[in-house]
């Protein structure tokens, strides 16, 4: 189950004590928590860690957005499923999970896969609402880390509800992880879930 | 008013020194000012000092400062005697005797009873009492976050002022008071610290310098500054910088609340931490032994802190039993001044 926090305005300790609350009472497997000042930032980043959670955050305007997930805990899948998340697709929606393994698209010339690649993300908010899902991994991480033209593409996807997330363990073998700009850091465990979850997944 | 108890602190968005303008802000507001110049004025802004001294005749000066901030406890008599202890220590840390004093306030008579505003000033004046300083006025403003402190004036023999800037090649350093004040008070405020913990960082905040300033005298004392705001090394770095010195910490000998450490590995650390760090970090190394949890305590705002204190290496051990004699129980031996690596803080 996925649980978001708006802590912005709130001094040292409140932050904490909001996050810490939340967690105790809904124990979610992934929390995001949006600060608007990085002593904020810190503590809540330091608090989550202390409770065995997974740590990243990205700048959003003046805002952190902190996002931890706890890949020990189980996943609630059924919680997922009938779609209480807030980000979740409309129940009865179809869910299409996009799994992006590659900075470049098909073989032949990189600099033409990149191209295209690049032009998949931007196109992929054709498939509406039945998207449900983009998780990065490998080179494709780098589509979500600084520096990437597809960092605003997928903004407006996040703000459309799509689910954007990036393999840590890719983006900590690419040094990206301190880079991420847009979405949340994923485990393994989470992407086989959503696999599970999703009505049908592609590949690319 | 009524009978609920009132929590100060949560009636303030910062608390104690850790309410401070971040250090660099503060720089670069005072950069550049064009001073008036007099000299008579032997310890003055551009200095940054503990407080400004000025010199009345060859056998006197003069010792200011001043002090004030947002409530760091709940309870108004010891808010009221920790900002009078917090101003008086910069007296004591330039060497001087505190006289006189005047009360700052700023109350919102609005929320709070008048009655609280009241035992604020009978602490304060509890703490005057204590140094022999007389109350001679003040100013009260109506103000939406309480604030309370003292400008305190205090008497100085020209010749024997110590300042920050004076550290010698193999000085040991001294603390006075343990360090972790403002990460236990940002955790009285979260409601985690016990009230054991809460009363035994209260009578630490509360207990002035003065006993440490009077064990001082007839050692060979180099420098000196009190600890507060920009947190231990913060304080340590303006010691260091242009002294053509360095400084190796011993953070195992550091005197601290245990408990500071697990709760900064929750992240109860008070903003000013980060500032302190921010602005100060780029002088210091830390071993890789030394935990961020020990890194945050060093960085971390003190309120009404020690008395940190640079003596010749052969008066270190005689000035730790003279404070002990006088009651400073846990002043140790932290670090010491050495050549290499040349204005850069080491520490292990």
């Amino acid at each position: 189950m996925k649980f978001e926090l708006d802590c912005r305005g709130l001094n040292c300790p409140a932050p904490v004590l909001k996050v810490r609350d939340a967690i105790e009472q809904e124990q979610p497997t992934s929390i995001s928590v949006i600060v608007d000042n990085d002593a904020a930032r810190q503590n809540v980043s330091r608090f989550l860690e202390h409770r065995h959670y997974q740590v990243s955050f990205y700048h959003q305007g003046a805002d952190f957005i902190v996002s931890a997930s706890n890949s020990c805990a189980v996943p609630e899948v059924e919680v997922d499923a009938v779609g209480v998340s807030p980000n979740a697709a409309l129940p009865g929606t179809k869910k299409i999970m996009v799994l992006v393994t590659s900075s470049n698209m098909g073989h032949g010339d990189d600099g033409l896969g990149d191209m295209l690649m690049f032009n998949f993300i931007k196109t992929l908010k054709e498939m509406g609402p039945e998207l449900w899902r983009v998780v990065f991994v490998n080179s494709g991480v780098s589509f979500v880390s600084e520096g990437s033209e597809a960092v605003s593409v997928l903004q407006v996807l996040v703000s459309l509800g799509v689910e954007v997330t990036a393999c840590g363990a890719c983006l900590a073998y690419f040094h990206l992880l301190d880079k991420l700009q847009v979405g949340e850091v994923t485990n393994m465990l989470e992407i086989v879930t959503a696999m599970k979850q999703a009505d049908s997944v592609v590949t690319i | 008013m009524n009978d609920a108890i009132i929590r100060l602190t949560q009636t303030v968005k910062g608390s104690g020194c850790a309410a401070k303008l971040a250090p660099g802000d503060l720089d670069r507001a005072l950069c550049g000012l064009d001073l008036p110049v007099d000299p008579n004025l032997l310890v003055g802004l551009e200095r940054a000092d503990d407080a400004g001294v000025y010199k009345i005749s060859d056998e006197l000066a003069l010792v200011q400062t001043v002090d004030f901030f947002p409530p760091m406890v709940d309870e108004p008599f010891s808010f009221g005697q920790i900002a009078a202890a917090n101003a008086l220590s910069d007296v004591y840390a330039m060497g001087g005797t505190p006289r006189t004093a005047m009360n700052i306030v700023a109350f919102p008579g609005r929320t709070l009873d008048i009655s609280i505003l009241r035992d604020i000033i009978e602490g304060g004046l509890s703490k005057m009492r204590e140094a022999g300083v007389v109350l001679v006025g003040g100013h009260t403003i109506d103000d939406p976050e309480l604030k309370y402190g003292l400008s305190v004036t205090g008497f100085i023999h020209p010749a024997r002022i110590l300042t920050k800037k004076n550290l010698q090649f193999g000085d040991l350093l001294l603390l006075t008071k343990p360090l972790g004040t403002g990460i236990v008070t940002t955790a009285i405020k979260a409601g985690f610290a016990d009230k054991e913990l809460t009363d035994r960082v209260t009578l630490a905040m509360a207990t002035l310098n003065m006993a440490a300033a009077e064990a001082m005298a007839g050692f060979a004392v180099h420098a000196c500054t009190d600890i507060t705001g920009f947190g231990f090394l913060g304080h340590l770095a303006e010691m260091v910088v242009d002294s053509g010195c360095g400084v190796l910490v011993k953070s195992r000998e550091i005197p601290h609340y245990s408990e500071a450490l697990q709760w900064a590995d929750m992240g109860l650390i008070p903003a000013g931490t980060y500032n302190n760090r921010n602005f100060r970090g780029a002088f210091v190394d830390f071993a890789d032994s030394v935990s961020m949890a020990i890194q945050d305590l060093l960085f971390d705002p003190q309120t009404s802190g020690g008395l940190l204190i640079a003596v010749a290496a052969a008066d270190a051990e005689p000035l730790v039993a003279a404070l002990k004699a006088r009651g400073v129980g846990c002043a140790a031996i932290v670090g010491e001044v050495v050549a290499k690596p040349f204005g850069r803080i080491v520490v292990e």
